[in-house]
């Protein structure tokens, strides 16, 4: 699906962001990226939606280095790739449905996108993706109306609508409470499970990256540090990543760490069930 | 699964129903032929003219008299923007919700408030809901030819709306920390400069130059109704079919601009620059020197101009004032005369409708060009057209267009059309610099087209900024249409230039009646417009 070689990007200003990344990942793997504040997530995920360019080193993506393609093949390349923001990129002053239906403006053609702005092409599939993350209701919405973490699912929504091949996300699900973010980190790792897309999400919160993905790369002063099934990721590994951040590790509802799973006495599924 | 329909849909279809309604009359009306454009005579006297165009006018004699005409029109300009300031500090002050004391709570005095507050607004009203120019046909009248009346009349025109815009200014930023100051005891003026100036500073310095610069402009046209400056020039080339003297006024115009466009860059980068400072002075070096500057050019203004305005304001005079105008009191409101004017003004609606939809649509297909969207090399390019476009005056256009597209209401729409896409546009295409890039970056990573990222990321966040820029353009062009007539180019200037011509006062006031009470519906009716707009589902 991509593979990263030796890849290193300096800012403008002089500053390494990622130095040395080697990782790869196959269709249909899901892999959470866990680390500090500012070890390079972000931007780590932004190189592989080709957002940024490596200043060394080589991707390579869906099939090929996607800076060796023209103009047009990069921007179909960009169109089977979703990104799910940490603060959605959303107007405010837009409706909900189009947000959503926005997702699939790199498939469609362009008078489609044209027509759908007056009368929106595709209600049942917006509204079925939304439905999903419990938001059916705001449909017609202007998203200025809606509390962060609802836009935050709106984001979410407009992922799912563009049905990605490689389905990317950045802290997905931040502004969201413990039951709600494990629940829709579940809803996208079923969605990508189901059509055979590879996910990458970058979580703050390290049980639920634990709970929800077989593969935990935990990423620290721009390297990646260690690249592991989540079997092989325990306690004394993460507390050496976070070594510096001081008090436990971070987790989705504040327990100290070990208690693996936030809402288990809410009677949410334990550990592990959202991957097969 | 219930199939859901979009709510907002029928209300969409209402609204593109009801344009058409309106906008089709009122193609009629305003005679809006494009073909005649290209009809052989009309290209013929237009391709003479453009012609003569080159090379421009270098004569020694003549350029002494661009040189001292174009000093003048700035005197003017300079003198006119000092008065409207003045007028407009207290009344932005005294309307503003931003700075009100009795809404506080609601506190005392909150009924008069209100009632000061509606007084004031409806003094604004007056003011500026007659042009300029008009005011100045007035007042050379009383004062004499020359440039007292051109000030005067650019002062109560301007104030007004300096005024306006100020308030409005004052009241969309975050009027939290001046509530905080009222609410701590403050007085207004603290409140202002403690807790809104910080914010709004520069948007105000900003734009007090662009009304500047829109005043070289109104103090161009001013020599048309014998007000002095470059207007007086332009009027004779024009009228002689000069063409190489008209390029060479029409250039200078061109160089008014782009040098108060320099200016504002300047001072704007001067004032986000001192915000860093952290030295005890609030005025920096530059600024203190940019202080001197202006009082200086004020003086020198004022020195020029020679206005002897103490003499204004002798019993002599005010007593020929009060005379004259006495003279327009009572309006003739029979009812020929009435329909005639009724219909100058459906005219002038139409004019400045159309004109101003025209220029909303060029200046938004100019704009991308020029918010630098296709490289440097355009963004130049189209800045220069825009600039272009922007430094002739409507009126000046409207002569253009006249010889263009024969006399009456086209012309009009076209002189206006061309004269707001070059001020839409590059108000355009500052708001899409201006727009946040996230929405439309995110859409780009996922591979859409830009046009499509365009109209999905970008259009949302900017759409209100743009359609109040057009509405407001809008307003200004409803005044301007006004005027047009006095070049034959339609509307209730036409019939306010032959009354006053033929010394039938009481016909002229119905006219200026009239010409108020369009401003004042087109107030409202752009408030209602952007209220409506603002409000969800719109």
């Amino acid at each position: 699906m991509f593979r990263l070689h030796d890849a290193e990007l300096t800012h403008s200003n002089g500053f390494v962001a990622l130095r040395d990344i080697a990782l790869a990942a196959e269709a249909g793997e899901q892999l959470a990226i866990v680390g500090p504040s500012g070890a390079g997530k972000t931007t780590l995920l932004r190189l592989i939606s080709t957002a940024l360019r490596p200043t060394r080193g080589r991707i390579d993506l869906l099939g090929g280095d996607p800076w060796a393609l023209s103009a047009a093949e990069l921007r179909r390349l960009r169109a089977r790739i979703a990104v799910a923001h940490q603060a959605p990129p959303l107007p405010p002053r837009q409706r909900v449905v189009t947000a959503v239906l926005a997702g699939r403006l790199g498939q469609w053609p362009w008078w489609k996108g044209m027509a759908s702005l007056l009368y929106p092409a595709d209600i049942t599939g917006a509204r079925a993706a939304l439905l999903r993350l419990e938001l059916g209701e705001r449909l017609f919405d202007r998203c200025d109306r809606l509390s962060g973490g609802q836009l935050q699912r709106v984001g979410i929504a407009r992922v799912l609508y563009q049905q990605a091949q490689l389905v990317l996300a950045d802290e997905p699900v931040s502004a969201l409470d413990p039951a709600l973010a494990l629940q829709t980190v579940q809803v996208m790792c079923g969605d990508a499970a189901a059509r055979g897309a590879t996910l990458v999400a970058s979580l703050h919160a390290v049980d639920l990256a634990r709970s929800c993905f077989p593969r935990i790369v935990g990423m620290r002063d721009g390297r990646i540090v260690f690249d592991l099934p989540v079997a092989a990721v325990d306690d004394a590994l993460l507390s050496e990543l976070y070594a510096t951040e001081g008090g436990g590790l971070p987790l989705l509802a504040g327990e100290p760490a070990g208690m693996s799973l936030p809402a288990r006495a809410a009677g949410l599924p334990p550990r592990g069930t959202c991957w097969r | 699964m219930k199939h859901p329909r979009d709510p907002a849909a029928p209300g969409r279809a209402a609204a593109l129903l009801l344009a058409i309604v309106i906008l089709w009359p009122l193609g009629v009306i305003g005679e809006f032929h494009p073909w005649t454009l290209f009809e052989a005579q009309n290209l013929r006297v237009m391709g003479g003219f453009l012609a003569a165009f080159l090379p421009p006018a270098v004569g020694g004699e003549f350029l002494a008299h661009l040189g001292r005409a174009t000093l003048e029109t700035l005197a003017i300009a300079t003198a006119g923007i000092a008065l409207a300031f003045v007028l407009a500090v207290p009344l932005a002050m005294a309307t503003t919700q931003a700075l009100s004391v009795s809404r506080i709570g609601p506190g005392p005095g909150r009924r008069r408030g209100e009632w000061l507050r509606a007084a004031l607004r409806v003094v604004l009203v007056v003011l500026r809901g007659l042009p300029e120019l008009v005011w100045a046909l007035l007042f050379v009248r009383v004062f004499g030819l020359g440039p007292a009346a051109g000030v005067l009349a650019l002062g109560l025109t301007y104030g007004g709306m300096l005024a306006k815009v100020y308030a409005e200014i004052l009241e969309s930023g975050d009027s939290r920390p001046a509530r905080a100051l009222l609410e701590a005891g403050a007085s207004r003026l603290q409140a202002l400069c403690y807790g809104l100036l910080p914010g709004a500073a520069q948007e105000l310095t900003s734009y007090t130059v662009y009304r500047w610069e829109c005043a070289v402009r109104a103090s161009v046209v001013m020599g048309f109704v014998g007000a002095g400056g470059l207007g007086q020039l332009m009027d004779q080339s024009m009228r002689m079919l000069n063409g190489s003297e008209a390029a060479s006024i029409l250039l200078t115009f061109l160089v008014l601009v782009l040098a108060a466009d320099a200016l504002s860059g300047l001072l704007r980068r001067q004032l986000g620059e001192t915000d860093g400072r952290a030295g005890a002075l609030a005025f920096g070096r530059r600024s203190s020197l940019w202080l001197l500057l202006l009082g200086s050019a004020l003086l020198a203004s004022y020195l020029w101009l020679d206005l002897g305005l103490a003499a204004l304001l002798s019993a002599a005079a005010l007593a020929s004032m009060a005379a004259y105008f006495g003279a327009f009191f009572p309006l003739d409101l029979s009812p020929d005369w009435l329909a005639s004017v009724a219909w100058g003004a459906l005219e002038t609606v139409a004019i400045s409708a159309l004109g101003t939809l025209l220029a909303a649509a060029a200046g938004l297909l100019l704009a991308l060009p020029a918010s630098g969207r296709y490289g440097q090399a355009f963004e130049q390019l189209t800045r220069f057209l825009l600039n272009a476009l922007r430094s002739v005056p409507e009126l000046v256009w409207a002569t253009l267009m006249a010889l263009a597209a024969g006399l009456g209401p086209f012309a009009g729409i076209l002189a206006l059309a061309l004269h707001t896409s070059g001020v839409l546009g590059r108000l355009f295409a500052e708001a899409l610099q201006n727009a946040p890039p996230r929405p439309r970056d995110a859409l780009l990573e996922a591979g859409t087209p830009s046009a499509s990222a365009f109209l999905y990321g970008t259009l949302p966040e900017v759409s209100p900024q743009l359609i109040a820029y057009s509405l407001y353009r809008w307003e200004m062009n409803i005044r301007m249409a006004a005027i047009l007539g006095f070049v034959g180019a339609g509307g209730l200037g036409q019939l306010l230039y032959v009354k006053l011509s033929l010394f039938q006062y009481p016909q002229a006031s119905t006219v200026i009646a009239a010409m108020l009470l369009l401003s004042v519906a087109v107030d409202a009716g752009s408030a209602w417009l952007r209220r409506w707009l603002a409000s969800p589902g719109g």
